[in-house]
């Protein structure tokens, strides 16, 4: 009968011998990883770090459309731009990131002051005029987030990879 | 823990931060990213976490959240690199973390050195179980162990489905280092 134990015939392996040979491989396998595939001691470290971009004042632009996940390629086009929008409530903010670097728009439009954050411990401001419009000269290397400051609050879009 | 990091207290991030890590790690390394994207995969995924951390309602979801994540950004970078070079061989995408032989780390006594050999071969014969297995397999060796919602998570695949490719990889791979240890 199935699943009936102490009922077994010596010499075959049971389903519990076989749970308890998978459970071994599978702690074996942790301390494989462990040794031989770490996390980075310098990526633990900037993830402990980045606590301080924990920011309880500044409201969040969330990610509403991002070329690369939601347009479909175009023929031809080898090295498209990447066309992302967040939106903040009734604040929207589109970017378009090339290899040239940055430029964006805040809708509705006004007068901003943005910069772009590389981590942490990294912020330059962008070029921004009376209508929302910004530049950025050189295109963002790895994980970036803008900030914005508006006339009343504090924006920050969510982190991204370039 | 989550509500003591959003509260301010640095003690709760940094345990957050070395719990849940090497989970986040895992679900990097089983997509097979280049060294440099994977970084940027990683980092990505915790600054947005300290972004999101006032908004995270269930904090027993802490793991998924950071899991699924981690394999959304992994996939962006792989569709990034195929609109870019034209190319789903993901043989271009094979890169090993192979610098660090596992002889450095334990070689004091000969049964070391056979730990060691056991060891630097489960990993090899991790690569020819197929890119199914071989996943699964990364994510759930994460320390500590993960739960099969964060697996799931991680990987895109149904929780019920979790337990019999578990079983069926981890025996695939006894039958791999069993065959081995023959010859």
């Amino acid at each position: 009968m199935n699943g009936d134990d102490g009922n077994r015939t010596t010499g075959e392996t049971g389903p519990d011998e076989d749970a308890f040979a998978d459970a071994l491989l599978e702690e074996e396998l942790r301390q494989a990883a462990a040794v031989l595939d770490p996390v980075p001691a310098e990526l633990l470290q900037t993830a402990l770090d980045a606590f301080a971009l924990h920011d309880l004042d500044a409201r969040l632009a969330e990610l509403t459309f991002d070329s690369l996940v939601d347009a479909l390629p175009v023929r031809g086009v080898m090295d498209p731009p990447r066309m992302l929008t967040f939106r903040a409530g009734e604040v929207t903010v589109d970017v378009e990131v090339t290899a040239d670097g940055l430029i964006g728009q805040v809708l509705p439009p006004q007068a901003v002051r943005i910069e772009v954050l590389g981590g942490p411990q990294t912020a330059s401001p962008l070029t921004a005029d009376t209508l929302g419009r910004f530049t950025g000269e050189t295109p963002p290397a790895g994980p970036f987030a803008l900030r914005l400051r508006t006339g009343a609050e504090v924006i920050v879009t969510e982190w991204l990879r370039a | 823990m989550v509500q003591s990091a959003v509260d301010g207290d640095a003690a709760a991030w940094k345990a957050l931060v070395e719990g849940m890590s090497p989970l986040v790690w895992s679900v990097v390394r089983a997509h097979r990213l280049s060294e440099a994207d994977g970084h940027e995969v990683f980092q990505t995924v915790w600054f947005r976490f300290a972004q999101h951390l006032g908004g995270i309602r269930e904090p027993d979801k802490t793991g998924a959240w950071l899991a699924s994540t981690a394999r959304h950004e992994c996939l962006k970078v792989l569709r990034g690199l195929a609109r870019l070079t034209l190319t789903d061989d993901p043989r271009v995408l094979d890169r090993a973390s192979e610098d660090r032989t596992p002889e450095e780390s334990l070689i004091d006594s000969e049964e070391a050195a056979d730990r060691a050999e056991r060891v630097r071969r489960l990993w090899q014969e991790l690569d020819g179980l197929g890119e199914r297995c071989r996943q699964l397999l990364r994510v759930l060796m994460a320390s500590p162990p993960p739960s099969y919602g964060e697996i799931s998570a991680a990987l895109g695949i149904a929780v019920g489905s979790i337990g019999p490719l578990r079983q069926r990889c981890l025996r695939r791979l006894r039958a791999r280092m069993d065959a081995r240890g023959a010859v």
